[in-house]
């Protein structure tokens, strides 16, 4: 991985690094966007590397031609190959 | 990478948690199976005991034994008991 | 450890265990095989003999827009199967 440089640092002190944020929101909400047309959203437990994830308490959003199907599940572990974006705090709806 | 996580569930610690139970399994295709976990390994293969094939939330094949290639899978859930 | 050890501890246990037997392979493109396992390495690259191929295909209908689903199958006596296109791996049925 290539290093920030010093000046980029100082220039903007609230720079944390990809892995520093989702470590961040171990414990709270998340919303996954997955390649294609899927999103995911529950409460962050863990991770790894590869950014697999547990996620506990998961609302499972797929859109299909016929609608937005929706489904319940306790604990997933999310495979991180079909992350797209994850955003912390959950779906925008609900806040 | 995960040091920050204290306390934390991590992927591995999920996987040895549901070892022998009911789980589902997704892939990207769509497609769950549901099933007992017999065991998996760092690429998200996966072997599975009495396995149902669910398409379309419709029951389209039953497996005594299966072996799931882990680059299909999309996520490993538990299964709510009632 | 014996060399003839069958309990499963890694996933691919549950393939070694079925060599020489008749297995079930699922392939992205709605493609069945059913065939003798002859070998088969950690990508899941395949050898089988003796196979039945089955190509699902829907089409639909110009006029009544039905969905037509239609099955072909044909007899291979030797193929190799390369490992990406693998999504499952059944044994037999053991009774």
């Amino acid at each position: 991985m290539i290093a920030p440089k010093k000046q980029n640092l100082h220039g903007n002190p609230s720079q944390i690094l990809p892995s520093e944020l989702i470590d961040r929101c171990v414990g709270s909400k998340v919303w996954v966007v997955l390649r294609g047309d899927k999103e995911i959203e529950g409460t962050l437990r863990g991770f790894d590397v590869f950014v697999n994830m547990v996620l506990e308490d998961v609302t499972e959003y797929e859109i299909t031609p016929e609608g937005r199907k929706v489904n319940h599940l306790d604990q997933i572990l999310l495979n991180g190959n079909n992350i797209a974006v994850l955003v912390p705090g959950g779906k925008p709806e609900d806040s | 990478m995960a040091e920050g996580q204290s306390g934390a569930k991590t992927p591995a610690d999920f996987l040895k948690s549901i070892k022998g139970k009911a789980v589902i399994v997704k892939l990207n295709s769509g497609v769950d199976y549901r099933g007992v976990l017999a065991c998996l390994d760092g690429y998200m293969n996966i072997a599975m005991e009495q396995t149902e094939e669910y398409v379309n939330g419709q029951l389209k094949n039953k497996y005594g034994d299966c072996f799931i290639r882990g680059n299909n899978v999309l996520y490993i859930s538990t299964v709510r008991q009632a | 450890m014996a060399e003839e050890d069958n309990t499963v501890r890694e996933p691919l246990d549950l393939i070694r265990l079925s060599l020489d037997e008749k297995v079930y392979v699922k392939l992205k493109g709605e493609r069945e095989l059913r065939g003798k396992l002859h070998a088969y390495d950690q990508h899941l690259n395949i050898i089988l003999g003796d196979v039945e191929e089955t190509v699902t295909t829907v089409e639909i209908d110009e006029e009544t827009f039905e969905e037509i689903i239609k099955t072909n199958k044909r007899m291979v006596p030797y193929l190799f199967v390369r490992g990406d296109g693998v999504i499952l791996v059944s044994p037999p049925l053991r009774s």
